[in-house]
């Protein structure tokens, strides 16, 4: 008997159109190449993030209840951020539900989206970036990369990382008669700490 | 499966009944579009985008088992189970024995066509599986029991009013409850501890690349990320013509998607899953379903190119009038109505007649589907297989016979002409006229263009009669 995997690749085989006539094009670098720090803020903007500029001799710490002042539970995955929950008590992925505001570090951020790049290398466990009610990320302004075209090419964590997750701004919804929501079930606003 | 052709008609006639529903859906629709044209202006490089994508897509589907093998491969190197199933029947088994296995009674699930097409809850209810979608807009279509309308908003056809009833009874929040803010809130607060406590978790797969065993997801409201990253085990379902060849090709793609469904530059969320998380399983389905069949049709294999944006139902304004659930169908609105009738043609016959064939529908598609062509060519297939509603048939039989004969064609103009300028409303607007139902007849003219031809030009030399004027 053979295998559905045999049957729909022989069907496939027999069935496809002629493979000579559609060669692979070469990859495409299209579009504007600018990977600067006020391009990628402008994009963050629109897809409804915000950075988080530090007042004269803040910390950290201080900027993030500055920014979120209800919050009770911070736990920081950076260096720069002592927080008010150690990571390591966060273990198993709900671990991270009672989390206000959770603190990470994104390698790389695409100027084109204002989007920042996570993965289990930023993470102490996957659902960390998506459990805690806000988020902030640093992320270094010599680590902006162009655009979708130049980010694909360039960041090696695209093929290496097993959860790669890109987030541009807060989770959003506009499913109730088109009206547009920042925070629907993942984070409730996105913050970026430029270093 | 009822055979029964749907009946298009009669469900948009109902539609349209309700003037704030249609009017909403209407607006809504044709914003989106506007979003999307913006977003089309800000790029130079946007056709040459729609180019690409197009080729990439032709020329992965020419090689469809090979890079089928090449992803499976790879994924299994990275440790995640491969399944393929040729049906849905067959998909709902795998995904149900994964479950069992797992002892997982409790699935939480993002948005999926390809489960749709399936007809998966059912089955997993029967499995004593409680599956709970996580998007908001799939999860209201659960709760009222509905297909999705559309394939990105799925519940787009619905006021606040209505999200508010529902909620009211399964959510148990305010029925007056008119700021959508608080309904999504209400959403996000029931979702929580169900995701929290769920024992599998459900995505799709918008795309997936054969170079690395990839799989990438594309969302707004985390729910996806959360369904996959909070349970250990998640499970993909994903359509056999999803594939892309190499990881940089998803520039491309990207850069389309959610600028021609939302207008928005790209989805809040592009999840890139390459193998399970740490002490996590994880398991692809690939699912055949027709798709194969579909190759083989030589007007209609580049079906297989849409990446699912929906914006071929924003603009059709046969769909913006009409809504998703008058297709009776998992995919409506254009691209609906010309792969519909590849998972049974009888019952999807009457949908490629739900278009006027304007070509807007083709002229946004962001991998170049010429979906209108497509619908004209399958009202001609459906001809041929006798796939035609009795009474067009015999209209359009009695109109051949009428257009082959000029004369008996031109009394019968005439005999048109007179009864529309004397005969009273009600003997022309009446169930017997279908062009007279929702829109006004023509008005009559004096004169037709043969007795005007006679008068004027009928001495005249033919070269002559028509000179060339500016159109």
């Amino acid at each position: 008997m053979s295998t559905a995997r045999d049957e729909i690749l022989q069907a496939l085989r027999n069935n496809r159109p002629t493979p000579e006539n559609h060669p692979l094009p070469p990859v495409a670098t299209l579009g504007d190449l600018d990977a600067s720090r006020e391009r990628f803020i402008t994009s963050l903007r629109i897809l409804g993030g915000d950075v988080l500029e530090p007042v004269e001799g803040e910390t950290l710490d201080q900027a993030i209840m500055r920014r979120h002042p209800d919050a009770k539970v911070i736990c920081s995955n950076v260096p720069e951020a002592k927080g008010t929950l150690p990571v390591e008590k966060v273990k198993t992925p709900q671990d991270a539900a009672t989390i206000d505001v959770t603190v990470v570090r994104a390698p790389f951020g695409i100027a084109e989206m204002g989007s920042i790049f996570l993965s289990e290398a930023q993470l102490p466990i996957n659902s960390f970036a998506h459990l805690g009610q806000h988020i902030v990320v640093l992320l270094a302004a010599d680590q902006l990369t162009a655009n979708m075209h130049t980010a694909y090419q360039e960041r090696p964590e695209f093929k290496t990382a097993n959860y790669g997750v890109l987030m541009s701004g807060p989770s959003a919804t506009a499913d109730i008669q088109g009206v547009l929501i920042r925070g629907a079930q993942g984070v409730r606003s996105l913050s970026v700490w430029f270093t | 499966m009822s055979d029964k052709p749907v009946n298009h008609a009669r469900a948009a006639e109902h539609f349209i009944e309700d003037a704030p529903h249609l009017q909403f859906h209407d607006e809504r629709l044709w914003d989106m579009r506007q979003k999307r044209d913006a977003q089309m202006h800000i790029l130079p490089e946007w056709q040459e985008l729609r180019e690409e994508a197009s080729r990439i897509k032709e020329h992965t589907l020419s090689r469809l088992p090979e890079y089928l093998e090449q992803f499976e491969t790879n994924a299994k190197k990275n440790g995640i189970h491969v399944h393929w199933a040729r049906d849905g029947a067959e998909h709902n088994r795998i995904v149900g024995e994964i479950l069992k296995a797992h002892n997982a009674r409790n699935l939480i699930k993002s948005k999926s066509m390809v489960t749709e097409e399936c007809d998966m809850r059912p089955y997993l209810a029967k499995q004593g599986v409680t599956v709970t979608e996580t998007d908001l807009g799939e999860r209201i279509q659960q709760l009222d029991d509905q297909l999705p309308s559309h394939i990105v908003v799925p519940a787009v056809h619905k006021l606040t009013a209505d999200v508010a009833k529902i909620f009211a009874k399964d959510y148990h929040t305010d029925p007056d409850i008119r700021d959508p803010h608080l309904l999504a809130e209400a959403q996000r607060q029931a979702a929580r501890p169900v995701i929290l406590h769920a024992d599998a978790g459900m995505t799709g797969g918008n795309f997936v690349v054969a170079e690395t065993g990839t799989f990438v997801v594309c969302t707004n409201e985390g729910n996806a990320d959360l369904s996959a990253t909070v349970p250990n085990l998640h499970i993909a379902t994903i359509g056999i013509e999803r594939l892309v060849p190499r990881m940089a090709d998803m520039g491309v793609f990207i850069r389309l998607l959610s600028r021609s469904a939302l207008g928005s530059p790209i989805t809040q969320y592009t999840t890139h899953f390459r193998g399970p998380q740490k002490g996590g399983e994880m398991h692809v389905v690939l699912v055949d379903n027709g798709r194969s069949a579909r190759l083989g049709m030589e007007d209609f294999w580049t079906s297989l190119k849409c990446i699912r944006c929906g914006a071929c139902m924003n603009t059709c304004p046969v769909y913006r009038r009409s809504g998703g659930l008058s297709y009776g169908a998992v995919y409506s609105g254009p691209i609906g109505a010309i792969i519909d009738p590849t998972f049974n043609e009888r019952k999807y016959s009457t949908l490629p007649y739900a278009s006027t064939l304007n070509g807007s529908c083709t002229n946004v598609c962001p991998v170049k589907i010429n979906i209108h062509e497509q619908l004209y060519k399958w009202r001609r297939v459906l001809v041929q297989h006798h796939e035609m509603p009795f009474v067009k048939r015999e209209i359009m039989h009695m109109a051949g016979k009428l257009m082959g004969q000029p004369k008996m064609y031109r009394a019968a103009i005439k005999a048109t002409e007179v009864s529309l300028s004397t005969m009273p409303r009600f003997v022309l607007y009446n169930w017997l006229n279908p062009w007279g139902k929702h829109r006004e007849n023509p008005h009559p003219v004096k004169q037709t263009f043969n007795d005007w031809y006679r008068k004027n030009r009928e001495t005249a030399k033919p070269a002559a009669a028509a000179p060339e004027t500016k159109k």
